[in-house]
């Protein structure tokens, strides 16, 4: 007989078959997994990218007159520039079949007839003051449209005159102006300048109707009364509320929230550190997007950034933080962007820095032409810089689509606009578009830590001597029962938990919170006292009890113990909480008190983690091999010193790694919390007020935000940083266990 | 028929009368035990007396109720949930299945060692110590002196004593095994059950129990459960055949392998079943 070492055919085919199978199935989680990683990464990069700026392209002007103002539209199709002498010409930037790039496609003349320009003041990147030689000014708006024709879409210069076309006099004295801001809303446009005989004036037009429709308008002049006889900037703010005048090396700040009067608010003297050679200047001002801030260029090369804080005198300026935006180098202009805290520096050597505030970073230093361009101005997107020196017209692509974020910004204290200290929070949106995002992962990661800190603190109790007892001392038939139910709460769908938990418990635990914490006494106390008794029964009676129906017995003891406590609530709420136990926490322990709570959201999420430590915990300490248990038991000892120094010994392992596996389901758990805490950001430990988690506040916020933005970028970081948190806890889990279960295998 | 080796031969000079035993020669005297699991009797009325410092075997087939019988003798089966016990097991005169007997304290007078090794995971020395903590002996003197003694009893110390504090699961199985024997022995029983004590172990490492075995009958009164006959008729001075829960045939170990009086004695020790 010969003996066939070749197998046969199918048999073989299915056992290669399932080899591949089965390797292609773990292969397949393990890709998946990068892959998820490497999404969620892909997805954040950028928002840790620092800004680039480059040369995109250059062509020479051909208007001859003195340039005083350019643009560009925000598609970064069509340019101009406004001549010293009112004129407007537009430049073709990208080839079309009509005009060659660099062409001029577009010239008119802005002004009115009876004015003579004095100089061209940009108020933002879309209106230019046209400033008269007597004291009058027009305001335009070089705007855009697109037209279609053919389907191919054309950008179309489109000048609007916001205030009207006549001219509109500032100064009543018929003086010229050396200094003029300018700001408006619907209903009022506020002028303040300064006059070449040294008054400064605010002229305020009060619209008859509304500015977006009608031009109509009454004004109003008034001379406010200075503390210097000189000044270098005036800045409006947007919102109308004050000028900042600056003269020399101090910054007085007007309070134009009354039309007739006008008065000093405050004065900002900067503490400029002398130089050892010569002494420090402030050279440049400029208003942060926002309006709340104003930035300071001085002679040194240093930005700082001030706005009004609550201080112990009241609201004051303050200086907030500095950027060293060149090296000993004066700050001839601060360009600030028109949506963002970004902002551009330029030096007398041409040396250009982009910044941004909050984030406290910088995004690009370096040198954008050899000398200093005669005009830079920022693109409506914010997305190219272009500037003119002499006829030579460059843009600039700007990269810089997340400045917001660095990595100190994310996990540090930041300053933000209005308060009063540095701060971590976690405020992504607003209803005000001059909001400032504050996006401090620190609250979130800390509300997933303090959830899931809560939970643990109600499930592990529970589930661990739940596991002790139906593992080592029920009886088989009973344990048959008892492991399947408590597994099956594993499957109930944790939207409904939170449901409750936020619909049900909140209340309940409010109303009757004194009864909450007498449970806590109450229900341990029934069990001890019902054990007691049973031990303590004739042992006639106990032997004629079906022995599985003996634990049946707490329920009533535990229902007994529930309904004294929650009659006994408002007895003691009377007698010791003068009525009302919120009140008193409030008032008298000055502890907030939110109605849902993460009392609630232990209550809940414990609930939910119990089966998944339950489960395996009760597994663990089963599955300790009975020839262990039996040889303890042989040695004289009893079930108790058993179970504590060779069953618990021996199942540490897997209750451990029960506890972790909770512990990360509690991290990454995402309905209960959002329905049950209330979802406010704060950092506290306080149990009676509630927490943002990272899951939650994805699931809150992934809806709402645009996609692509920083927001969303930021909302994938959260994600990421969840997905390490369970990743760590998990590996740490299953570490620890491969370690235990290496000392204990040879059981 | 066996071989019966010379050992026994010797042993069989020191024969007692089984049936007719002085109170201070008793260990252990079984009356009228009757075993239930549930409703299936396990042990149908068994009595016999078990002489002090002896080796006595019980054999029969599996499932004849040998190690049940064991077990009644430390209440092991006092765990099992369905089983019941009738009759009387005295250990000096007094009924161990009286009420208010402690169970632990009987334990630890009456030792067991079981079939599988199952050292617990700890240290060889923890390992030892156990019993004697268990009953709140901490004096770090009285531990090291009675985990020499019990380790040298059980022909352990001169392979342990340079690693008494690593992993007694390092240990090979019938250095465990021998472990466990020193473990049981460190709590100073009177009785000693081994429930087929070398069935998982290897040739050589039976061997070597087999002699300790013959050692601890100086100081203990030992039970032992086997399947191997050789084994049974090498270490014991008494031997009891069980079969289908019944005590078939009591006797001293040589009487019974040459002798035996009754008909299913002789067909399992001449290997007809088993």
């Amino acid at each position: 007989m010969t003996i066939a070492l070749k197998s046969t055919g199918p048999r073989q085919l299915k056992n290669s078959l399932a080899k591949w199978l089965i390797t292609l199935g773990g292969i397949s989680v393990l890709f998946t997994l990068v892959l998820i990683f490497m999404y969620l990464l892909y997805v954040i990069k950028p928002i840790f990218v620092s800004a680039e700026i480059d040369k995109k392209q250059a062509f020479e002007i051909t208007t001859s007159e003195n340039v005083a103002s350019i643009g560009i539209d925000e598609l970064k199709e069509l340019s101009y520039v406004i001549t010293d002498d009112g004129q407007i010409d537009y430049y073709q930037l990208v080839e079309t079949n009509q005009h060659q790039v660099g062409e001029q496609v577009y010239s008119q003349s802005l002004l009115a007839e009876d004015i003579t320009l004095d100089q061209i003041i940009d108020i933002s990147i879309e209106e230019k003051l046209l400033v008269g030689e007597n004291g009058q000014v027009q305001l335009v708006s070089p705007k855009f449209m697109s037209q279609f024709a053919k389907d191919i879409r054309t950008i179309v210069p489109n000048i609007t005159y916001p205030l009207g076309e006549d001219p509109i006099t500032i100064d009543q004295e018929g003086q010229a102006l050396s200094l003029v801001s300018f700001a408006m809303n619907d209903e009022r446009a506020v002028f303040v300048a300064f006059t070449k005989d040294n008054r400064l004036i605010k002229t305020t037009l009060i619209a008859e109707d509304d500015f977006s429709y009608d031009a109509a308008h009454e004004a109003v002049y008034q001379e406010i009364d200075t503390q210097s006889s000189h000044f270098d900037d005036i800045l409006v703010t947007p919102d109308l509320a004050m000028v900042f005048a600056r003269s020399g090396d101090q910054v007085f700040v007007y309070d134009l929230s009354d039309d007739y009067d006008v008065e000093l608010k405050a004065t900002i003297i900067p503490q400029l550190s002398q130089n050892r050679t010569k002494s420090l200047h402030i050279t440049s001002m400029a208003l942060l997007s926002g309006s709340s801030s104003i930035l300071l260029g001085d002679s040194s090369g240093k930005v700082s950034q001030w706005f009004e804080v609550a201080g112990e005198e009241g609201r004051e300026f303050k200086q907030v933080r500095t950027f060293q935006a060149a090296d000993n180098q004066k700050i001839t202009a601060i360009y600030t962007e028109q949506f963002r805290k970004s902002f551009y520096t330029m030096t007398a050597t041409g040396e250009l820095g982009l910044f941004y505030t909050t984030s406290e970073a910088e995004l690009w230093r370096g040198q954008l032409n050899s000398i200093e361009p005669v005009h830079l101005s920022i693109s409506p997107r914010a997305d190219a810089l272009i500037s003119l020196s002499g006829k030579s017209f460059s843009i600039f692509t700007v990269e810089n689509e997340h400045p917001e974020v660095t990595w100190s910004a994310l996990w540090k204290e930041v300053w933000y606009e209005g308060y009063p200290e540095p701060e971590y929070i976690w405020q992504s949106t607003s209803g005000s578009d001059d909001f400032e995002a504050k996006f401090s992962l620190v609250p979130i990661s800390f509300g997933t830590i303090k959830a899931a800190s809560y939970a643990m603190l109600f499930a592990v109790p529970i589930a661990l001597t739940a596991a002790i007892y139906t593992a080592y001392f029920m009886t088989p038939s009973m344990r048959r029962k008892v492991k399947p139910t408590i597994e099956l709460m594993e499957a109930l769908p944790t939207v409904i938990l939170g449901f409750l938990a936020g619909l049900w418990l909140a209340p309940i635990i409010e109303k009757y919170l004194p009864a909450v914490a007498l449970l806590l006494l109450f229900l341990p106390l029934s069990v001890f006292l019902t054990a007691y008794l049973w031990f303590k029964l004739p042992k006639e009676i106990k032997i004629k009890l079906p022995e599985t129906l003996a634990p049946l017995l707490l329920i009533p003891a535990l229902l007994l113990a529930a309904y004294s406590a929650f009659s006994l609530s408002p007895v003691l709420e009377h007698y010791f909480f003068g009525g009302d136990v919120r009140q008193f926490i409030t008032n008298d322990l000055n502890i907030d008190f939110d109605q849902r709570n993460a009392l609630v959201v232990g209550i809940a999420m414990g609930f939910a983690v119990i089966p998944t430590i339950f489960s395996m915990a009760e597994d663990a300490i089963f599955s300790v091999p009975k020839h262990l248990t039996s040889g303890s038991l042989a040695l004289g000892a009893t079930q108790w010193q058993t179970l504590v120094k060779v069953v618990l010994l021996t199942a540490s392992p897997g209750i451990f790694s029960a506890v972790m596996m909770g512990l990360g389901r509690a991290v990454g758990e995402t309905m209960i919390v959002l329905m049950a805490t209330g979802n406010t950001p704060i950092l506290d430990w306080n149990f009676f007020e509630g927490m943002r988690t990272l899951a939650a506040n994805i699931a809150v916020e992934m809806p709402e935000s645009e996609v692509g933005s920083t927001h969303y970028r930021i909302l994938f970081l959260a994600a990421f940083v969840l997905f390490v948190f369970t990743f760590i806890f998990n590996t740490a889990a299953e570490f620890i266990r491969q370690r235990l279960r290496e000392k204990y295998s040879s059981l | 028929m066996i071989s019966v080796s010379p050992k026994a031969i010797l042993q069989s000079q020191t024969k007692l009368d089984l049936n007719n035993l002085s109170p201070d020669q008793v260990a252990l005297e079984i009356k009228n035990l009757d075993l239930y699991y549930g409703e299936k009797q396990a042990l149908q009325n068994i009595s016999m007396s078990i002489p002090k410092g002896q080796v006595t075997a019980f054999i029969g087939p599996s499932g004849c109720g040998k190690s049940t019988l064991l077990r009644c003798i430390n209440r092991m089966n006092d765990l099992v949930d369905i089983c019941r016990i009738k009759g009387e097991i005295n250990l000096h005169g007094e009924n161990i299945y009286e009420k208010h007997v402690d169970v632990a304290a009987l334990r630890r007078k009456v030792g067991m060692v079981f079939q599988r090794p199952n050292p617990f995971p700890k240290s060889i020395y923890e390992n030892v110590v156990y019993g004697l903590r268990i009953t709140g002996e901490n004096n770090r003197r009285v531990l090291d002196e009675a985990v020499e003694t019990s380790l040298r009893s059980a022909a352990l110390w001169n392979e342990v004593k340079d690693r008494l504090h690593e992993s007694a699961l390092g240990l090979s199985g019938g250095q465990q095994q021998r472990l466990v024997i020193a473990r049981a022995i460190a709590i100073q029983p009177e009785v000693l059950l081994l429930d087929e004590p070398t069935s998982a172990l290897d040739p050589i490492s039976t061997l070597t129990i087999e002699e300790l075995i013959n050692d601890l009958k100086k100081q203990f009164t030992v039970v032992i459960v086997t399947h191997n006959m050789q084994q049974a008729a090498r270490v014991s001075d008494q031997t009891a055949f069980m079969y289908m829960g019944d005590l078939i045939e009591y006797n001293d170990t040589n009487t019974l392998f040459t002798t035996p009086n009754q008909k299913k004695t002789e067909d399992y020790i001449t290997g007809r079943y088993g």
